[in-house]
């Protein structure tokens, strides 16, 4: 079990696998940093984004650009709508942070219990096969939806990155996260950094979903249990850090891999709900490494 | 036209006493109290898919019932509550059973519920007839809880003997989930497979909820083994077969009656070739009333069944509380726990139209095991033990 190769295929599957939780996360995190809400909406329209490409896959037969653009579409509609009807309401009515957090946990259900309704509970893949092709690269497998997965992840990454640093909207959107009244005094409007922040998120809660209903099978609530992850990895990261949110989601997935060269494989997910119950005890702040200082890098 | 009107009434009752003669049995059977039948199944959940399709092939065995003038003249009433094969939800379920509705008697699946309310029948002396879960120890969770379900003890303990005698296959890798079902199972295999003279090289379990089964199936291809047993459930004996076989695993698999499931092979492909499945009911080949089963159910439903065996036996359910009710009525005694409890013991055998004749023995049942195999993307029949 500690051939190289079995460690670099452990490493590699590990990384491959965190992507939906990375995407997952950075929707979360970035929603939770801008309008401080936890917002468990999101499982909700993660079903949303499921359920619309399943159906227009299987039900309409319509090609897969297609079915991703329509999930697009029903997330970020979702989402926004939530945003202006549902969350816009509640912070006019100065209400307590308890009061959002049952009101997103309550959408998420309702969501939820439509969809059952609708499809089923029957566990319903993307497409009829699971199976994705696999090369052998230097002993390792890799599949294309190992590739497809990793590239996803980078890539969302990245343009958020972009999109944060070098953008005027990503940059309004750190200067609400910061303090939103002062940011409405400079003339930054809260309300479209909130719903700029729906609508990001709602891409990656399209991007993640595509990844896990293509892998395996999805049943109306199995959201919820995705977004633990992404709770998870916002913990750890530490509120407001969003790059270290998926950092560390990719952190649990290679641990949850690695530990099978210790523990039995039915621990694995065990691994997950104790690392949130340390990270809410011993890191409420999130884990913060030292920085790294180079003594040419002041000068 | 007073003439006209007497002739029409006299038609009415002439047309009245014809029918009455023709089905003196429906008309008798509408005129009783229903009996009631209740099935406590996952209807919502991630195992809905078998629990809603359970119900349907009950429901499908009331009408046939009811159409043939019902139980004693008294028609079936099938009453349906969901567990989400959740243990607390099939507590639930059936205090309503008993408390409520006053049952006798209630059908029961899925081993962590039966498990869970078996302590309640025994308490209420209501007879629990398992209809499809397979844990072991089923067969000893006391004196009401009674199966007409083969347990895993005959299934599995066939395989592995087949799997070893028959299939040549030494060194045998159990994959199996962390539940009730996944757990005795396993036991099971490794006992008798081991008893047949085989070795388990690997017996790794994993978690219910898990999606990634990569570490533990490089720790399996470690063990280099040359045939998989996997026991789990539809939503993961997918994965870990197709995940298998992306890492270059190409040893031969097998599984139990889940799955046995057309969805299986539509998911695999190519890769659920060789795969073998168990039925503990006989297929169309076996018996020639399941065919036209099939058949109804396409047209009633408009797909395949889910799991056909296991709905082959929730149909015979209600032919087997037709011959308890049958022999109760017979005897003059009234429907309780412990009247039904002696039906079931002195009626002993059964012929059931789906799944054949069923011997009671004791708190267990003994059945052929049907093996089947995915050849040119078709379960095909592999071979009946018996």
């Amino acid at each position: 079990m500690y051939e190289p190769v079995i460690l670099a295929q452990i490493f590699w599957t590990g990384v491959a696998t965190s992507a939906p939780h990375v995407l997952m996360t950075l929707g979360f995190a970035l929603t939770l940093k801008v309008t401080g809400l936890w917002n468990f909406a999101q499982a909700g329209f993660m079903a949303i984004a499921f359920y619309t490409m399943f159906f227009a896959l299987n039900g309409l037969d319509l090609p897969i650009f297609v079915a991703v653009l329509l999930a697009i579409g029903t997330t970020i509609a979702a989402s926004l709508a939530t945003e202006v009807y549902g969350l816009q309401v509640l912070r006019e009515r100065q209400s307590g942070n308890l009061m959002f957090f049952i009101f997103t946990l309550i959408l998420s259900q309702f969501i939820m219990y439509v969809i059952t309704l609708i499809f089923g509970t029957e566990p319903q893949t993307l497409f009829k096969s699971i199976l994705s092709p696999v090369q052998i690269v230097g002993g390792v497998a890799v599949s294309d939806w190992d590739l497809l997965g990793v590239g996803l992840m980078i890539g969302g990454m990245a343009a958020l990155w972009l999109f944060m640093a070098f953008t005027k909207e990503g940059q309004f959107l750190t200067a609400v996260s910061d303090n939103a009244k002062l940011a409405e005094l400079y003339g930054i409007s809260a309300r479209r950094s909130y719903r700029v922040t729906a609508v990001i998120a709602s891409l990656f809660i399209v991007a993640s979903m595509y990844l896990v209903g293509s892998h395996g099978g999805v049943v109306p609530n199995s959201p919820l249990e995705l977004i633990l992850g992404a709770v998870l990895g916002t913990l750890l990261g530490g509120i407001g850090r969003v790059f270290a949110a998926a950092a560390a989601s990719i952190f649990l997935a290679l641990i949850q891999s690695f530990s099978i060269l210790v523990l039995a494989s039915r621990w694995q997910n065990l691994l997950l709900y104790g690392f949130l119950f340390i990270a809410i005890v011993v890191f409420p702040r999130g884990v913060r490494l030292p920085k790294f200082r180079f003594a040419l890098a002041g000068r | 036209m007073t003439r006209s009107l007497i002739l029409s009434r006299r038609h009415l009752v002439a047309g009245a006493a014809l029918t009455t003669l023709a089905m003196p049995g429906i008309v008798r059977a509408q005129a009783k109290d229903p009996i009631k039948l209740g099935t406590a199944m996952p209807l919502t959940g991630s195992q809905a898919g078998y629990g809603a399709d359970f119900i349907v092939g009950m429901r499908m065995a009331a009408k046939d019932v009811n159409d043939a003038g019902g139980i004693a003249g008294r028609p079936v009433e099938i009453l349906a509550l969901d567990t989400q094969a959740d243990p607390q939800l099939g507590i639930n379920a059936v205090n309503r059973f008993i408390g409520v509705e006053k049952l006798p008697m209630f059908f029961i699946a899925w081993s962590a519920v039966v498990k869970a309310v078996a302590p309640v029948a025994n308490r209420e002396k209501v007879l629990a007839i398992n209809t499809g879960a397979n844990a072991p120890e089923i067969a000893h969770l006391g004196d009401y809880v009674y199966t007409a379900f083969p347990l895993a003890d005959v299934d599995i303990s066939k395989l592995a003997r087949y799997t070893v005698n028959t299939l040549a296959k030494k060194r045998a890798a159990v994959l199996y989930i962390n539940n009730d079902t996944g757990i005795d199972a396993a036991k099971i295999y490794r006992e008798n497979f081991t008893a047949a003279g085989g070795q388990v090289v690997a017996f790794e379990a994993y978690d219910p909820k898990a999606t990634e089964f990569t570490g533990m199936l490089l720790k399996t291809r470690a063990a280099n083994p040359d045939m998989v047993h996997v026991h789990g459930l539809l939503t993961d004996v997918p994965q870990v077969i197709a995940q298998m076989r992306q890492l270059g695993m190409t040893q031969r698999v097998s599984t139990y009656s889940v799955a046995y499931n057309p969805k299986i092979i539509e998911q695999l492909g190519a890769a659920a070739e060789g795969l073998i499945v168990t039925s503990l009911a006989p297929g169309v080949e076996e018996n020639p009333k399941v065919a036209p089963f099939i058949e109804r159910w396409k047209k009633e439903i408009g797909r395949a069944p889910n799991g056909l065996p296991y709905i082959q036996y929730q149909y015979d359910m209600v032919l087997l509380a037709k011959a308890m009710y049958e022999y109760l009525d017979k005897a003059g005694k009234p429907a309780t726990g412990d009247t039904l409890i002696e039906a079931l013991n002195t009626v002993k055998e059964f012929a059931l139209p789906l799944t054949g004749k069923l011997v009671i023995d004791g708190h267990r049942v003994d059945k052929p095991v049907y093996l089947l195999t995915v050849e040119k993307g078709k379960f095909v029949p592999l071979t009946t033990l018996t």
